[in-house]
């Protein structure tokens, strides 16, 4: 299923995914982009995908499953997932369920890149 | 650490006094206007600062989908009712739905390392974070969810 609020660019294996919507809270928004991240995992080894949610105002934990789900995905192919821009509140509920163990946090898309850059997998 | 969850067999309470009273069929489709209506009320009011909206949408979120699909099973014949209640120091959220509630044992523990990749289960920790108060009433189909009123007066 395509996501029609989802921007790619590519960098070899880093992967810039930047997500052009405020509110993820409706089901079928919450499956395309779940489905358009796994599908980037599937497609690139070893990826370092960046999730850029700066535009994002609104989720719910049914998302945060899903990212959980992407991550699982980028395991699997031994890459990473860093998320970017997130807004104070909502990184607050990353935190509370120890998410932050599981993802890299940055405050913007390029300084997450920039490290990646230097550190390749 | 993780706050236990209080689930009472019995009513709720009757007070604060109801401000505000909603009836919805189990229809996933209509949740974003419930939300909508709901959060408006509470941030319009100067009950809720603008800056907690966030919040508000995942709380309402999680609470009215679990409503609709947990409790009333998305039989679209059977209704939530949303209630918001109001006292001089304090907002709560009730919302009802016809299921036969749940056990606590349900909820994944979040603190346990096994379940971090889980990609269910967080949102009542998400609520308890914020809220005040979460307690369910009537086995676990009567949620109330409270908060100190952003308006109310600073001793």
């Amino acid at each position: 299923m395509a996501c029609d609020f989802l921007m790619v660019q590519r960098y070899d294996n880093i992967v810039l995914a930047k997500v052009m919507k405020e509110r993820l809270l409706d089901p079928p928004s919450i499956s395309s982009l779940a489905e358009a991240l796994n599908a980037e995992c599937d497609r690139t080894a070893r990826i370092s995908l960046v999730i850029d949610m700066s535009d994002v105002g609104y989720l719910s934990s049914a998302m945060i499953g899903k990212l959980v789900a992407v991550h699982k995905a980028a395991k699997l192919g031994k890459g990473r997932v860093a998320i970017a821009g997130l807004k104070a509140p909502l990184l607050a509920m990353f935190k509370v369920t120890q998410l932050d163990k599981l993802f890299e946090f940055a405050a913007d898309a390029e300084q997450i890149i920039q490290l990646y850059r230097r550190k390749p997998l | 650490m993780t706050r236990p969850l209080n689930i009472f067999p019995g009513e709720p309470p009757n007070k604060p006094p109801i401000v505000f009273e909603r009836r919805w069929p189990s229809r996933i489709d209509k949740k974003q206007e419930i939300l909508d209506e709901v959060v408006d009320l509470l941030i319009n009011s100067g009950w809720v600062i603008a800056d907690d909206r966030a919040w508000l949408y995942l709380c309402f979120d999680e609470i009215v989908v679990n409503a609709m699909l947990h409790g009333n099973e998305g039989d679209p014949r059977l209704e939530i009712e949303l209630t918001v209640r109001l006292s001089d120091d304090r907002w709560v959220v009730t919302v009802s739905d016809q299921g036969e509630g749940f056990e606590e044992s349900h909820i994944p523990d979040h603190e346990d390392p096994q379940a971090l990749m889980l990609e269910h289960g967080r949102g009542i920790r998400i609520m308890q974070e914020w809220l005040d108060e979460l307690i369910y009433y009537r086995g676990g189909s009567f949620a109330w969810l409270a908060r100190a009123r952003a308006d109310r007066p600073q001793t």
